[in-house]
């Protein structure tokens, strides 16, 4: 069996025991990435909030009774993470919404994406429109830059499945996004958004 | 057929070679050293990674973070330990005291009945004295 290399191993440990400043830096390094990930898959500020807190308040519980060499924290995390938000995905498919989610505009319009905040609303808008199979592969493997082991293994997939996913996610993506790229030199937005 | 692969994988994967499969990196830097015309597939993924990039990440609130953190473990105190320690200790010998009487009942009682099944085998022996003086 082949050990795993967890780089949150030691902190974690900490955490466990008990040391404050080992929580503040578990917490600096896992809730944004956490937010980020619920967020992306959510679309929603608030549930994406409740769905980090309380996948950091089951890290919590687990600290004290890690045990390393098993799975990386940061891969369990995200595990706990997903669910959470799939939980909540399949809540809204059984509780259909009386108004629908905002759509953005198909249309043209001369001032899209101009600016590097209105193309991030556009990118948003058309990751949640993604279904959310492609849209978790894209954002295990984009965003959180997870590998595509790491991402396969978490969706419980394999690679050339992942892969797949991934393709077909891109693809629509640069669909709806289409009239953004021309007008949006890549080395700007890049710029514009680190 | 490599060029092919170049392209699914860039498809999948972005222009970042960072984010492709470790054992694909090296195939890809040498197929576009060989022919720099495939660096064009690559751009076309940098354009959408660009626009992906584009959408911020959300930072967490100060209030979301202070909630968290709140609820983090605390390291406990010496004096938790020490209670802890005495109230096993109690435990333990309260449950050795039980398990004491227990015994001690169980016994007497089978002890009781030996002697009773003595009397009777004796009381039976004794032909000429009656049952019921015996008994009283």
């Amino acid at each position: 069996m082949v050990a795993i290399i967890d780089p949150d191993e030691d902190l974690v440990r900490r955490v466990g025991q008990g040391d404050p400043a080992a929580a503040q830096a578990l917490v600096a390094r896992k809730l944004p990435r956490i937010l980020a990930l619920a967020q992306r898959m959510l679309g929603d500020a608030v549930e994406a909030e409740d769905v980090a807190q309380e996948t950091m308040f089951k890290a919590w519980k687990q600290a004290p009774r890690w045990t390393p060499g098993q799975a990386r924290f940061d891969t369990w995390l995200h595990r706990v993470a997903l669910n959470l938000c799939y939980d909540r995905l399949r809540r809204r498919r059984e509780i259909p919404t009386q108004t629908p989610p905002d759509r953005p505009d198909e249309g043209p319009a001369p001032d899209r994406g101009l600016m590097a905040a209105e193309t991030g609303l556009r990118v948003g808008q058309a990751l949640s429109r993604l279904p959310d199979r492609q849209r978790e592969a894209v954002v295990l493997c984009h965003y959180q830059e997870l590998s595509n082991i790491e991402a396969a293994a978490l969706m419980e997939i394999s690679v050339e499945a992942l892969e797949s996913l991934l393709s077909r996610g891109r693809r629509a993506l640069r669909q709806s996004l289409s009239d953004l790229a021309p007008r949006a030199p890549a080395a700007a937005l890049r710029g514009e958004a680190r | 057929m490599k060029a092919q692969r170049l392209h699914a994988l860039a498809e999948a994967y972005g222009a970042d070679l960072r984010r492709w499969p470790a054992s694909e990196r090296a195939f890809a830097e040498s197929l576009i050293a060989a022919d720099p015309s495939l660096k064009a597939v690559l751009d076309e993924a940098a354009a959408l990674d660009a626009l992906l990039d584009a959408a911020p990440a959300p930072a967490p609130s100060a209030v979301l973070t202070a909630r968290v953190l709140a609820a983090a473990p605390k390291a406990r105190s010496r004096r938790f330990h020490l209670d802890r320690l005495a109230f096993y200790l109690g435990a333990g010998w309260a449950a050795a005291a039980c398990a004491g009487v227990v015994a001690g009942v169980g016994l007497t009682s089978e002890l009781t009945a030996n002697e009773r099944a003595d009397a009777v085998l004796y009381q039976s022996s004794l032909t000429g004295v009656d049952d019921t003086e015996v008994l009283r």
